[in-house]
Order: C-alpha cells, then sequence, then structure tokens
C-alpha cells in the first residue's frame, strides 16, 4: 500500500471494509454448504456452482484482504490472477467435459422446479457477487490524497 | 551500503522490496497448488465410477474449519490495521487470535479428521457372497428391516436379497451419495467382481497365541557363547543353560510381537528357533492400521489372524465376522488406500505444513527478538506483518478452493 493511504480515517475506512468482507467470505462458505445439503446436484453442477462461489470469495480476498485493489500497478500480480482465473476456469470446463456432453441437471427424478431452481441459483448467486464485488470496487476510498503520477519506465535509462 | 526500499516503495512500481519478494513467492505456490489442483482434477474425472469416495467427508466440518480460516484471515488484517495507527497492544490481541484460529485448524486435522480416517477400513472378499452366512449370524435382524417387505421373507431366508440390499444401501452412500441405474449397474458388477470395498471398523480380532521353543544353537555360527548367553538371559531367567545346551520350550502360548522380537535376537545369536500355533485369543484393542500382509502372516501353515469382527455402517455397531481367508485385501483410509487418499492427504498436508509454517513465523514476530524492529523501525515491522498477512491470505485462499473440491465434488 502507498503512502498515501496511510491516513488513520482511510485505515478506520479500510477496517469496516475489512469486516464486510468476512461477512461475506461466510455467507459464501454458508451458501455452498446448503445448496450441497439441499440439492442433489450431478458432479458438472456442484463443480460449476462451488468454484464460481469460491471464485467469488477468491476475488474478494484478493482484493481487499491482499489489498490488491491498492496495489494494481504491479503488472506481475495481475498476470498472476488472470492465469489463475483461466485456470479454474479451465478447470470447470473439464469437469463438465467428463461427465457428459450436456450436464445433467439431477441424478435421479425429481420435481421440476427443483431443478429450475437449482440452476438459477448457480447463475443468480456467482452473479450477484460478482455484482457486489465490482460495486465495492469501484467505490472510492473516502479520504483519497492525490498520488503522485509516476509513469512506469518501458526503457532503462542510462 | 544501504539496501534501497526496503520500506519505501519504489516510485515505478509502488512496492517495497518485500512486498515484491512475496508476490513473487505468492506465483510460485500458485503454480504449485495449482499442478496439485490440476493433477486432483484429472484423478477425479477419470477415476473409474465407484471408486471414488465421495460421501465419507464431513461437510459440517470442512465447513467449520473454512470459517474458521476466514476468521483468521480477518483478524491477521486487522492486527496490520492496529499497527498501522501505532496501537501494539490491539495488534498483539488480533495476531494471538489468528494463531489461535491457526492452530484450532490445525488440531481439528490432526487429532480428529485425519485420524478417525486411519481407524477405519475397507475390507475387499474374495467372494461377497460369503455375506449371506456372515448376515445370517447376528446380523439378519437388522438386515431385514431395511425396508418394510423385508420382514415377509420369513427369518428363514437370510439368504435373499436383505443382505445385498443393505449393503448395497452403504456401497451408494459412499461412492455415488444418491441411488441410480449407473449405481445400480455398478453395485452389481462390484458384488460379482469382488471389487466391493466394504467400509467399517475393526471391533476386535482373533490373534494366534504362539508355543516358542529354540530347537538349539550353533556354535559355529560366529557368536561367541558368552554373548550368546547374554542375548538368551534377556529372555529367559532362570533356564539358560539348559537352553544353550539342549534347546528347550522358551514361551508357551505368547503373543505375536514377543514372539517376532525373540525369533530376531535369538536368531542374530545363532539360535534356530521354532514357532507354532497353539491356540487363538481374541482382543479388543483397537488396531492401528491394519493391511492384509499383516493378517495374512503365516505362522507354522495357520494365519496369525483367524477372524476379524467389522463393525459396519456409519455406527460401527453392527457386527460382522470376517474369516481371514475370504479377505483379499484389507486397507485403512491411508495414503496407498486409493487414489483419492493419496491425493487427498497430498494436498491437505501441504496446506496443512503451510499453515504450520504461519503459525512458527506469527509466534517468531511475538517475540521478543521479532519485536525488536518494531522498537527500531516501526514502519518496517509494519511491513513485515503485512508480507506475511499476504501469505496468510494466500494459505486462507487455498482452502477456499480446497473446500468445494474435496467436500462437494
Amino acid at each position: 500500500m502507498s503512502d498515501s493511504h496511510d491516513s488513520s480515517d482511510f485505515i478506520k475506512y479500510l477496517v469496516n471494509l475489512f469486516k464486510i468482507v468476512g461477512g461475506v467470505l461466510v455467507v459464501g462458505t454458508v451458501i455452498t454448504v446448503v445448496i450441497d445439503i439441499a440439492f442433489p446436484l450431478s458432479l458438472a453442477w456442484a463443480a460449476v456452482i462451488g468454484l464460481s462461489i469460491a471464485l467469488v470469495k477468491a476475488s474478494f480476498v484478493v482484493a481487499i484482504f491482499m489489498h490488491y485493489k491498492w496495489d494494481k500497478k504491479l503488472i506481475m500480480i495481475t498476470w498472476t490472477m488472470l492465469i489463475t482465473f483461466f485456470f479454474f476456469a479451465g478447470m470447470m470446463g473439464l469437469i463438465m467435459w467428463a461427465d457428459g456432453d450436456a450436464p445433467n441437471l439431477a441424478r435421479n427424478q425429481m420435481p421440476a422446479i427443483w431443478v429450475v431452481l437449482a440452476s438459477l441459483l448457480g447463475v443468480l448467486l456467482p452473479a450477484s457477487f460478482t455484482v457486489l464485488t465490482v460495486k465495492l470496487l469501484s467505490e472510492p476510498a473516502p479520504i483519497e490524497a492525490a498520488e503522485p503520477k509516476v509513469g512506469r519506465p518501458t526503457k532503462k535509462k542510462s | 551500503m544501504e539496501i534501497p526500499y526496503t520500506v519505501k516503495p519504489r516510485p515505478d512500481t509502488g512496492l517495497y522490496n518485500a512486498k515484491l519478494g512475496i508476490w513473487l513467492f505468492l506465483a510460485s505456490e500458485v503454480m504449485l497448488f495449482g499442478a496439485l489442483f490440476s493433477s486432483y482434477v484429472l484423478l477425479r474425472v477419470g477415476a473409474e465410477p465407484g471408486t471414488w469416495s465421495m460421501g465419507l467427508m464431513d461437510i459440517y466440518v470442512g465447513a467449520g474449519n473454512t470459517m474458521v480460516l476466514i476468521a483468521s484471515s480477518m483478524f491477521v488484517v486487522l492486527a496490520w490495521a492496529q499497527l498501522k495507527q501505532g496501537n501494539l497492544a490491539g495488534y498483539k490481541k488480533w495476531k494471538w487470535a489468528t494463531i489461535a484460529c491457526a492452530v484450532l485448524f490445525l488440531m481439528v486435522k490432526w487429532s480428529y479428521e485425519w485420524p478417525s480416517k486411519f481407524a477405519h477400513y475397507d475390507v475387499w472378499l474374495n467372494d461377497a457372497k460369503v455375506l449371506h452366512e456372515k448376515f445370517e449370524k447376528g446380523y439378519y435382524e437388522s438386515a431385514s428391516h431395511i425396508e418394510p417387505g423385508g420382514a415377509e421373507h420369513g427369518n428363514t431366508d437370510a439368504h435373499g436379497d436383505d443382505v445385498e440390499k443393505y449393503i448395497e444401501v452403504i456401497y451408494t452412500t459412499r461412492f455415488f451419495k444418491e441411488s441410480s441405474d449407473k449405481s445400480k449397474t455398478e453395485f452389481k458388477k462390484a458384488w460379482e467382481n469382488g471389487t466391493l470395498a466394504l467400509s467399517g471398523h475393526i471391533n476386535s480380532y482373533e490373534e494366534a497365541q504362539i508355543d516358542f521353543s529354540i530347537t538349539r544353537w550353533n556354535a559355529d555360527f560366529g557368536v561367541s557363547k558368552a554373548d550368546a548367553t547374554k542375548v538368551l538371559a534377556k529372555f529367559s531367567e532362570d533356564k539358560v543353560d539348559e537352553l544353550l545346551q539342549d534347546g528347550g520350550e522358551l514361551y508357551q502360548k505368547t503373543d505375536y510381537e514377543t514372539a517376532k522380537l525373540a525369533e530376531y535376537a535369538l536368531g542374530q545369536a545363532g539360535f534356530t528357533v521354532a514357532l507354532s500355533v497353539a491356540g487363538y485369543e481374541t482382543i479388543k484393542k483397537h488396531p492401528w492400521m491394519w493391511g492384509t500382509k499383516r493378517v495374512n502372516e503365516d505362522i507354522g501353515g495357520k494365519p496369525r489372524v483367524k477372524s476379524l469382527v467389522f463393525g459396519l455402517d456409519e455406527t460401527h455397531h453392527k457386527e460382522i465376522t470376517l474369516d481371514v481367508e475370504d479377505i483379499k485385501r484389507l486397507s485403512a483410509y491411508e495414503p496407498k488406500h486409493s487414489t483419492f487418499f493419496g491425493i487427498y492427504y497430498t494436498i491437505t498436508g501441504l496446506h496443512a505444513l503451510h499453515v504450520f509454517g504461519g503459525i512458527l513465523v506469527m509466534l517468531y514476530n511475538m517475540l521478543p527478538i521479532g519485536l525488536a524492529l518494531w522498537h527500531k523501525d516501526r514502519e518496517q515491522y509494519t511491513n513485515r506483518i503485512e508480507t506475511f498477512g499476504l501469505f496468510w491470505h494466500f494459505v486462507d485462499l487455498v482452502w477456499i478452493f480446497l473446500f468445494p473440491i474435496l467436500y462437494i465434488l
């Protein structure tokens, strides 16, 4: 974190943010457990939903707890995160591919409404988490001193 | 020479040295765990149906541990925020809370999750049909209550479908979670061809009692008579001279461990010994990690262990007695049990090692030797705590992905 973010008001703002993120992580875990217990999902859907929620939780940890939101300058971190994202996306794809051409929504016969609800949840949860993430990240800190703009030198100056 | 940017960030990257270093380290960690995660996925996807234990993990324990790690992740960042405000006492409070969470996480793993697996067994039978006969002895009653229609078969019909149905329920929960056409086909196959893994707990076993006698002592073995006497004196108090001269009985009905120890030690001292099975004794203590090799070890043509009393189901109270000759393979839920447990212990073990390392670093930072930096240069100490926090969040991150993968898929 750079010097401009050392003011005590900013730290107070951060502490609140940390607590919110902690709450989000707990809620994400609870949702994962509830989905696993309440809905008998196929391997493919369990993978998609479970890993989507994990991905959202992970992005909160990286963005807020690891202050990536304020450290974006480091291009290497960005690359690590991007590669990780593609890796897990590929992982989900692999599992879905292995389980069949089209994912089976349920392992055995059950009322259609549950299947629809489960798939809706599977889409809505990650989506709402993502929206929340973006909202939190784009919200400016209350006190943010003007940073001196320093360009990243691409060539070594002799 | 003064090293630049140990405290102040480098203007072009916006990072001080340690932070750049820790991010590079974390990048390498991502690759390490990435390789393990993708191995897990490939093994999971390539597993034959009915070989991947899905119903074994207790999701509530896993979720509880996730909560503990989330809490510790939050505490470590709150500790850092306290330091930023110059409040050392507040920092210490949160840091101890973090350490407590980390220790709790490891305790759950070390004293509950792993050991309880080591005490559970799978047994593969040469022919699953012997179960019909085994169930007849004392198991019929519970087996007949599986479904309301079961009792109609009458008490003479223990060889009917009840046993198979009962075992199928256990098998399906374990490997498929829910019953389906696929699970039914797989169960039939497993029942027929001997790949059926029956899970349970060894409640007691019949172990051989061994008669141990010394045949003779070889004078030209290369051990002096004085040394041989010394060795023999460890096993026999009064008959040393007699045994050395003529041989004879050393132990009657002793236990296996004692007999094998004596066999080895006396063999090294030039004695020829003979072991024979005198009878069998029921032992109730819990055996620690048993394999078929140990069960099948023969003494004088008789198995060392004659039979096992195996507790089935989640309660382990419904017992069946299995004869050793019916057992094809017996294995605790240890790494060599199957691919699943191999990769499970590898990944969770490596993660636990990271947690343990984190605890050591946190303790160091709390000791006077670590705190000396705070008194010397507050900003540098705060940065050190921040970089540790980055590592700790990464450990939390790994668990965030491990949780759904291990407990849900």
